[in-house]
């Protein structure tokens, strides 16, 4: 129950419920997660992890008792059941409702409105102030790979400069700015202070080998080591897709390929029942038909 | 006494890398991976040197050492050419974690598994999420497989995969973002 709280709170931003999903709605509902106290519960998930280690591969099966009435929508077996199951379900450290914490992409990747901290707005990026200098394009020596700043996706042009990336209006109009990866979100750098981040859920502090994941920022993708008290940057920890992946709902575009981690593929192989597809440290259980995920099964074996 | 076990296991470890490399099937069925990680081996493989600058100047090698799993889309030498040149420094730091971005996808896909899902997919090609989040789609020009990233930058996977402890190393012959 502890974990399951947990990892409502660490949402924190509270979207990504509500599918619809009978089985999954009352397992939330069961699970008691209407804390919605975000950061203050973080510890709560931290309890009896341990348990998890040399379970083998019973896992399996014990799911698949499970994950019928998930997908399904079977209502015939009663509340009751349903209850029971879900309790089950949490004493064997699996997620399986849609209420698994994952370290998530922001839609329009974290975008900042105006200029970063002391600079002031351009016409087409942001400088410092009382800097007379046009934007030559043929002499910067970025704007030769600015192209890959598409990769960044979305409408607009992308310039970087002095550690971030402009978004501007085909007009050059700005449309915001990003700290980006190897710019100023490098190793001694302060992190940009408004810049926002989640802190790894426990799992995933786990599942990466993080000793102590307060040290810990994840933001557009990446997972940074963060001193707490400086804010100063350090290496990066694990590049992470931030895809989000409910019980009950389509497997996203992007996961057409076995790629379940080599020590998994016995325990986890696709059959003519069920697909498996890692992500951001979960392998995620689909029906091979629907492409529904079926269960959310960490890794801590 | 586990490490003693280990240190027993290891010959016959190393007998079945000799006898099931480059058999795609039978790294399917759990074959043992190599004990190198990822970033050891793009280090060890010449023709991926210029991608090996290209990680170390984005602060990724640690990454590509850590847990993962990952599956690492190399472009060749040739393929990363004059940008491979150009991303170096502190300067190009940004620019070359982007590139690397839209190269790598999590998980562990072996050429047996893509082939195989190629196969399946009935359309004749499917998708992969990158760490940039976008889509790369694989599909087959005969034996090869062929890389489309979103922006049309194609690419084809050539030599031999190298199954690392903490992913897949897949050389290709181009470079999956497009330039200009």
């Amino acid at each position: 129950m502890a974990i399951s709280g947990a990892a409502m709170a660490q949402n924190g931003n509270g979207n990504g419920r509500g599918n619809g999903n009978g089985g999954g709605d009352k397992a939330q509902q069961e699970r008691g997660n209407g804390n919605g106290g975000g950061l203050a519960n973080r510890g709560g998930g931290n309890d009896n992890r341990g348990g998890d280690k040399g379970r083998g591969n019973g896992r399996v099966e014990r799911q698949a008792d499970i994950r019928i009435p998930d997908v399904a929508g079977d209502m015939t077996r009663g509340q009751d059941r349903i209850e029971r199951d879900v309790r089950r379900e949490v004493q064997q450290r699996v997620a399986i409702d849609n209420g698994v914490v994952v370290l998530r992409r922001e839609a329009n990747r974290g975008l900042v409105n105006g200029c970063p901290p002391g600079l002031a707005k351009r016409d087409n990026g942001c400088l410092p102030p009382g800097q007379v200098r046009q934007l030559e394009r043929a002499q910067d020596p970025y704007n030769r790979y600015n192209y890959l700043w598409r990769t960044l996706g979305g409408d607009g042009d992308y310039q970087y400069r002095d550690g971030y990336v402009y978004r501007t209006t085909p007009q050059g109009g700005l449309l915001g700015y990003l700290p980006v990866l190897g710019g100023i979100l490098s190793p001694g750098k302060a992190w940009p202070a408004q810049y926002q981040y989640q802190q790894p859920p426990q799992y995933l502090s786990q599942y990466y080998g993080l000793n102590d994941r307060t040290q810990y920022r994840y933001a557009d993708g990446v997972l940074y080591r963060v001193d707490p008290q400086t804010s100063s940057i350090g290496q990066v920890a694990a590049l992470l897709t931030g895809q989000q992946f409910n019980v009950g709902q389509r497997l996203p575009a992007g996961y057409d390929v076995y790629n379940v981690p080599y020590d998994y593929r016995n325990q986890y192989a696709d059959s003519a029942q069920s697909q498996y597809r890692y992500n951001d440290g979960y392998v995620y259980q689909v029906d091979p038909t629907t492409q529904l995920v079926q269960a959310v099964i960490q890794l801590l074996t | 006494m586990r490490t003693a076990k280990t240190w027993a296991l290891a010959p016959v470890m190393i007998l079945c890398l000799a006898a099931c490399g480059g058999e795609a099937d039978k790294a399917r069925d759990n074959g043992a991976p190599s004990s190198k990680t990822l970033a050891a081996a793009i280090g060890d493989e010449s023709d991926l040197d210029t991608l090996e600058s290209v990680i170390q100047n984005a602060g990724l090698s640690g990454v590509l050492e850590g847990k993962g799993p990952y599956t690492v889309f190399a472009p060749a030498n040739a393929a990363l050419g004059t940008a491979g040149t150009d991303l170096s420094g502190e300067a190009m730091r940004a620019q070359s974690a982007a590139l690397l971005r839209a190269h790598i996808v999590p998980g562990a896909l072996t050429r047996a598994d893509i082939v195989a899902a190629v196969d399946q997919g009935g359309g004749g090609s499917v998708q992969m999420r990158t760490m940039a989040d976008g889509l790369l789609t694989f599909s087959k020009d005969g034996d090869t497989v062929v890389v489309t990233a979103a922006d049309g930058a194609t690419a084809r996977l050539t030599g031999e995969e190298t199954v690392a402890s903490n992913g897949v190393v897949q050389p290709m012959d181009g470079v999956l973002v497009k330039a200009g």
